[in-house]
């Protein structure tokens, strides 16, 4: 076996290494010099584009089954997301996003005088890109679930030498930054600015930023190289290349290095020195996060740094710990006593040789010393006392893993890091995304990871490919699914549904769990009322209104009412929608429904609308014809002519009454108002009237003592109050005038009402007394209750001359008793 | 597999926090915020005015009046979509302020508490679905106290029982769903009524489809959520249908009082600066622009971060004024304290470290007994007096037709019509309707005492099952409820069926007793030995015990130890449609009980809104009149 380091090359005070990954990637006459190149992050599929036919998804190591066929006009960008959608973008800004490597695709347009100005390039993030149109403006899409393209702030105009952005989550803005080249400066764009950098060195013919959004690598017509921080801040380094040709790529490599790549040759840039790779043929860069994947015709290469522990462990000369436990290993197999001289050598630091065998056999590609660092760790584990094995565990799981996704028929070369930051789930995704269905269920059952999406995914293409016949299909799928977990049959159907396998999709729909789930894929197959009922039958208001919606612009009124008659909840929801939306929708609702009394209501609330009197009226009296014949609303209707009668009358009392100025003219409101006002006003001016109003409506004696008492306080009328006061007897007593007379501060008036509440014990008669301010009268009271005790507690409050008479008061009591 | 968290309310607070922040963060820059006006206060229970100013929300509109203007490029709504009236108005303002700016606005919309088909559909009608960002905003219980938890569906009541919408019971599944996912499934669902049956029916039924697998929970922690919780004992669901007439009552704890007299929003009270004096330091308003709320009115937060009011709110108002002056005296007498000379330097500073507390502590003092005394004012007029006696004869079963005579005289006094309802509808609830003659008078005395617009109020409380006329022939329901001794809140004593039985029995019917024989107090009985009593309350009684599968079950017993299981569990009651204050204070004093008699039990309150009696009637008032041209 060949050394791990057989591949290094020291670049200034670092190693970098070349892993090589597959060989015979592409076809020998495939010209790759003709072709655009784009990768997916995270070692995922790539896309090649040459001219207007066709675009080949690779997969790392061959070719994806189908090519897309091309007839849409030039593509100005090809990307990949961080889940592996791919984006082809054409000229006139319209947008396909391909969501599996199946060729099935969502279409969006970019707007904004794309379609003008036409789209030049594109430039992509993780979850999105940036359009550049001809005329400078810059597009971005920040989602591809909901895109919304938006425009970024207006640069200046002139010739853009070379572009890149920033991607949201490295800048301070949070939402992307482009940087451009032009003229010799630097623009910094984003969604509200355009902000000239000040930069006298450019024209740029490349810019790059850094896996970690940090630095940004700019390239010279001059052929030097710059690294700055990507604030602009400072520059941190400068290379200058010789070359008299363009480079035609520049990549970071991690975030240490920079690639730049001519026809054949590549120079490694980092910190003050650089390197030179040379190749048979055309190279391409594919940037990932911790390094390059570097593509020829005949391999498929990954450049990256030689990570801290790797290096540590196999640097020739290297005296870690852990070189020396990976050497004790070696010794142990040729059975020489110098492994134990090599175990008590690093003896105190053991543990952590342990550890950065497990570490270092993650970052390394190569099985065999995968193997031998793993048995390195578990020869010092097992001298150890204690250890805590977890994470050696963990990594021979990972490693089983990461080696699966390698194999050469799987095409997922992904490094260790790339694993952590893809997750273990997404590379179940890419995995289904390529029909991998075994190796991602055995992933997903080794890992303990949920595989509904496997089955359900599965199942799909099953339906869509499979020749056989629907019943065994069915069969087929049911008997592998049923009693998986979270297994989504609706998913299933849909796919069913939509291959025009409908009654497999009905079929199929059945082993659905989730009454809610099956609603839109019902209303899709026009099945309506059965997805009314599985919406009722979920509870999820939502869904209903959504079926109900649709129901009622599908289907005329008459039906509509039918299917909702007999399903209380849809009848329910439809009334309390309507009555903020659709009126005339619920009238006709409680017409057809022969429910006259909500008829009824609804055209009196109407009438509450109205502006003008008679409008009112005409209201009024349509909702009380509608009560007309039926004998179980006869009261309701008799109150319906009642508010009409009151609303006529009311108007004739407004001419007469207009020059009224009783304090509470200005709060009337309502016929009730107007009818205590009426009243009130009646008493004063027309009498007669009054006594109309209270036979007319049937106002019972006592209510109309009580209005008229308290209209004549509110409005101060004393004159009127006494001349009532005279009367013999009050249907409500008197006490209620006492109270509201001194309520409104005429003690004196009040005082008369006492002696006329007879009801009342004496004492209370004392109080009442008391309160006007009357402590004589009140001792006469209790004068003749011949209540001593009582006069005693006044004789406190009196004063003056009452202090004699309540004394004399008591004188005549008190002898008595003697 | 870790043992459940414990149900912590100071939780639910924190993640509505950082998840309505994070949201406002995805933002960028500065943005004007429209909200349904609704959700002003509950927002307030969340964060505060000025952290939203720091995540750079610069001007507040409620989106009822339609003024939010183009000060800002970026607009954020935040409102519920499960209304499409209110999609509607959003889906207006957005093409408004598109049509008439000159800014390029950039739209954004929170959904509270989830994104609804209808609002994608109706959004999509008005074209305006691809100029907007849509987010979720997953807000379900606010915590009011430590041990109240409120969805503040505003609408809650109205919607269950007058329109039949039960978008307000779904949304209390999800939120209890949620609960469960976090603490594991409530052992037992115990509950009285058919509204109540119907959300235990989903909480049934979205348990099977979170095992089936959806999207929306699949979070990881649903396979933990799926076994009984070993932290919460049971969920007791009551619907408000089966006990209208306890919110009907006049409240007669300190914060019922004031709910009653004031009113209380999100834990705010609003009261007249003349009462209470002014706030001291006036403090940013809290409002909108648009808000012309004048500085006459001041706010009193009602929490317990105010110790003094702890400690009153739940107290029977005859004994708040003694409380108060306990205080005031003790108050008195540390600050005369300091007036001793005999005092050495390490007791002076150990006053003046006190200091702060002590002048919180008056400020709290000065407004409570301010307060105190405007509702005394209230409670000694001679009007509180009439509608309490009318309220305890008709609770404690006296002949409903004695009090007509107090009723009628109370209309043509022209009291606020919310209390002569509250009186009409009381009597109807637990006499079982009124007589023909009898309603159709009162009828035509409220139509001609507060005018005709109310045949539709009257109408609607038909249709709410509160006002109803007596069906000839019927037993009375209801009545049962009244008979156990004076008056307690059915509700409660439901609640105490289950968690009580010993002490209730021992107050009830000699048959109850005879089967309540001593027996471990616990939920695991359901309603036994009150099943009888409890059939003849209206609404269906159910009783479910949610178990998981049975392996996890047993790992989950052997972790935790078989024994000491009951004590320290929480009982979650669930108020659908519905708690008023006095309830909650009712079902406090029980935990207390529960906990003194060594049954560590603690209880926490849940439901979709806080409500009281003129809420209740208030539902069915018809607002507008045929003057108001």
């Amino acid at each position: 076996m060949s050394k791990p380091t057989a591949d290094w090359e020291k670049v200034g005070t670092r190693f970098y290494r070349k892993v090589q990954l597959y060989t015979a990637v592409f076809d020998q006459d495939l010209e790759l010099e003709n072709y655009l190149v784009a990768g997916a992050p995270y070692s995922g599929a790539l896309a090649l584009y040459r001219d207007e036919e066709k675009v080949h998804a690779y997969r790392g190591s061959r070719a994806a089954k189908p090519s897309i066929d091309w007839d849409k006009g030039s593509i100005k960008g090809l990307g990949w997301s961080e889940d592996e959608k791919l984006l082809v973008v054409t000229e006139d800004g319209t947008v396909r996003c391909y969501y599996d490597l199946q060729g099935d695709f969502v279409p969006f347009t970019l707007g904004h005088g794309a379609e003008e100005h036409g789209v030049k390039a594109c430039r992509f993030w993780s979850n999105g890109f940036v359009a550049l149109l001809n005329n400078n403006h810059l597009i971005s899409v920040a989602r591809y679930d909901e895109p919304r393209p938006k425009l970024l702030a207006i640069p200046p105009e002139g010739e853009i030498h070379s572009w890149t952005l920033i991607p949201p989550a490295y800048t301070l803005s949070r939402s992307v930054e482009v940087l451009l080249s032009t003229d010799k400066t630097i623009y910094v764009v984003d969604a509200s600015d355009s902000e000239d950098r000040n930069y006298s060195e450019g024209p740029f013919v490349h810019m790059s930023v850094s896996p970690n959004g940090k630095f940004v690598a700019l390239y010279t017509k001059y052929g030097k190289l710059w690294v700055v921080g990507s604030d602009f801040q400072e520059t941190l380094n400068e290379y200058d290349s010789r070359s008299k040709t363009m480079p035609k790529d520049m990549q970071w490599c991690g975030n240490n290095a920079v690639a730049l790549a001519w026809e054949d040759e590549i120079h490694l840039v980092t910190q003050g020195a650089a390197t030179k790779y040379y190749y048979d043929g055309w190279v391409h860069l594919i940037p990932d996060v911790d390094g390059i994947r570097v593509f020829t015709n005949d391999v498929c290469e990954f450049l990256q740094r030689v990570p801290d522990v790797t290096e540590e462990t196999f640097r020739i000369g290297s005296t870690s710990p852990a070189s020396i436990l990976l050497d004790a290993v070696d010794q142990l197999e040729r059975k020489s006593p110098k492994a134990d001289d090599n175990i008590q050598l690093i003896r105190p630091n053991l543990s952590e040789a342990v550890d950065a065998c497990v570490k270092a056999a993650g970052h390394e590609f190569s099985i065999h010393w995968q193997k031998q660092l793993l048995k390195a760790a578990s020869f010092g584990k097992s001298v150890l006392d204690l250890y805590n094995s977890d994470e050696f565990v963990e990594m021979c799981e990972t490693l089983r893993v990461l080696n699966a996704a390698r194999f050469y028929e799987i095409g997922l070369p992904l490094s260790y890091e790339q694993y952590q930051r893809l997750t273990p789930e997404k590379l179940i995704e890419r995995l289904i995304n390529r029909h991998e269905y075994l190796l991602a269920l055995r992933v997903s059952e080794y890992l303990r990871l949920p595989s509904d999406r496997i089955y359900v995914n599965w199942a799909s293409q099953k339906v869509r490919q499979s020749t056989e016949d629907e019943d065994s299909i069915c069969r087929l799928i049911v008997q592998k699914l049923n009693n998986k977990p979270g297994v989504s049959f609706e998913e299933i159907a849909r796919s069913a549904y939509e291959e025009g396998r409908v009654r497999l999709a009905t079929e199929l729909l059945n082993y659905e769990p989730r009454a809610g789930k099956q609603v839109p894929l019902l209303l899709s197959m026009k099945e309506d009322t059965i997805a009314l009922d599985k919406a009722i039958e979920s509870g999820d208001t939502d869904l209903v209104y959504h079926v109900l919606l649709h129901l009622k612009k599908k289907l005329p009124l008459a039906p509509f009412f039918r299917t909702i008659n007999s399903r209380p909840m849809a009848m329910a929801l439809v009334e309390s929608s309507a009555i903020d939306q659709d009126r005339e929708l619920l009238k006709d609702l409680y017409y057809q429904d022969d429910r006259r009394l909500d008829g009824s209501n609804l055209l009196l609330s109407e009438a509450l609308s109205q502006e003008h009197p008679q409008a009112r009226l005409d209201k009024i009296k349509l909702a009380s014809r509608l009560l007309q014949d039926s004998k179980e609303n006869a009261f309701q209707l008799k109150m319906l002519d009642e508010a009409a009668r009151l609303l006529r009358m009311q108007e004739h009392f407004d001419k007469d009454l207009h020059t009224d100025a009783s304090p509470a003219g200005g709060r009337t409101s309502g016929p009730s108002f107007h009818q205590r006002h009426a009243l009130r006003a009646a008493e004063i001016i027309h009498v007669k009237r009054a006594l109309k109003v209270q036979s007319e409506f049937k106002v019972p004696e006592k209510t109309y003592w009580w209005v008229r008492l308290r209209a004549l306080v509110s409005a101060r009328h004393w004159n009127e109050l006494e001349e009532v006061g005279k009367a013999r007897k009050s249907p409500i007593g008197w006490e209620p005038f006492f109270n509201e007379v001194l309520g409104a501060g005429n003690t004196r008036l009040a005082s008369t009402f006492v002696p006329k509440c007879t009801g009342l014990s004496p004492r209370e008669r004392v109080e009442m007394w008391v309160k006007c301010g009357m402590v004589g009268k009140a001792g006469e009271e209790a004068l003749r209750a011949k209540d001593v005790e009582c006069l005693r507690e006044l004789r406190e409050k009196a004063a003056g001359s009452t202090l004699g008479e309540i004394d004399r008061m008591i004188a005549q009591l008190e002898p008595r008793r003697r | 597999m870790a043992p459940h968290a414990a149900l912590n309310t100071q939780d639910i607070a924190e993640k509505a926090r950082r998840d309505l922040l994070q949201l406002l963060e995805g933002v960028r820059g500065k943005k004007n915020l429209v909200l349904e006006k609704s959700l002003a206060d509950t927002l307030s229970l969340i964060v505060k005015t000025s952290t939203l100013r720091e995540y750079g929300v610069d001007k507040f509109y409620f989106l009822e009046n339609d003024n939010v203007d183009s000060s800002q490029r970026n607009v954020v709504f935040l409102a519920r979509g499960e209304k499409a009236k209110t999609v509607i108005a959003i889906a207006e303002q957005i093409n408004h302020l598109r049509r008439n700016g000159q800014v390029d606005h950039e739209f954004s919309i929170f959904w509270i508490p989830r994104r609804t088909l209808v609002s994608n559909q109706i959004l999509e009608e008005a074209g305006v679905l691809g100029e907007v960002n849509i987010a979720e905003y997953p807000l379900y219980f606010i915590p009011l106290a430590d041990d109240l938890l409120s969805m503040e569906l505003d609408d809650a009541f109205s919607d269950l029982y007058l329109r039949r919408d039960p978008t307000a019971t779904f949304l209390a599944a999800k939120a209890l769903m949620l609960m469960q996912q976090r603490h594991g499934l409530f052992p037992r669902i115990i509950g009285k009524g058919d509204n109540a049956k119907r959300l235990a029916d989903l909480l049934l039924r979205m348990r099977s489809e979170v095992t089936a697998g959806d999207d929306s929970y699949s979070n990881g922690a649903s396979s933990l959520g799926l076994t009984p919780s070993s932290s919460i004992e049971s969920l007791i669901i009551i619907d408000r249908e089966v006990d209208l007439p306890t919110v009907l009552l006049t409240q007669l704890t300190y914060e019922g009082l004031i709910d009653e007299i004031f009113g209380i929003k999100a834990n705010q009270t609003e009261v007249d600066s003349s009462i209470v004096g002014a706030t001291p330091a006036q403090a940013p308003q809290v409002s909108s622009a648009s808000s012309s709320t004048p500085a006459l009115k001041r706010k009193i937060q009602l929490d317990s971060s105010d110790a003094l009011y702890s400690t009153l709110q739940d107290s029977n108002f005859a004994i708040v004024g003694s409380l108060l002056n306990k205080v005031a005296r003790r108050l008195q007498s540390s600050y005369e304290s300091r007036h001793v000379a005999s005092k050495s330097t390490a007791e002076l500073r150990e006053f003046v470290a006190k200091l702060p507390g002590y002048q919180a502590e008056q400020a709290s003092l000065k407004i409570h007994t301010a307060l105190a005394e405007e509702i005394i004012k209230h409670t000694r007029s001679d009007i509180f007096s009439r509608i309490l006696e009318v309220q305890q004869n008709l609770a404690a079963g006296a002949d409903p037709t004695s009090q007509h005579d107090s009723i009628d005289e109370l209309i043509s006094r022209a009291l606020p019509l919310p209390t002569v309802l509250r009186l009409l509808c009381l009597e109807s609830c637990v006499s079982g309707g009124l007589k023909r003659s009898d309603l159709e008078t009162f009828k035509r005395a409220i139509l001609h005492g507060y005018g005709h617009q109310h045949l539709l109020t009257l109408s609607a409380l038909e249709k709410l099952g509160l006002l109803t006329m007596q069906a000839v022939n019927e037993s009375e329901p209801d009545d049962i409820a009244y008979v156990f001794s004076g008056y307690a809140p059915l509700s409660v004593r439901l609640v105490q069926c289950i968690l009580q039985k010993q002490y209730l029995a021992s107050l009830g019917t000699s048959r109850a007793a005879a089967a309540a024989t001593p027996q471990p107090q616990s939920a695991a009985q359901g309603w036994r030995p009150f099943e009888d009593v409890v059939k003849q309350v209206k609404g269906a009684t159910f009783d479910e015990a949610q178990t998981g599968e049975e392996k996890a079950v047993r790992a989950r017993q052997t972790l935790n130890g078989s024994g000491g299981g009951e004590s320290g569990k929480t009982v979650v009651v669930f108020f659908l449609g519905g708690v008023c204050r006095a309830e909650v204070a009712a079902l406090r004093f029980v935990a207390k009980r529960l906990k003194e008699e060594g049954v560590g039990r603690r209880v926490v309150i849940a439901t979709t809104g806080m409500v009281s009696g003129d809420g209740v009637v208030g539902a069915a008032i018809e607002k507008k009149t045929f003057g108001g041209a």
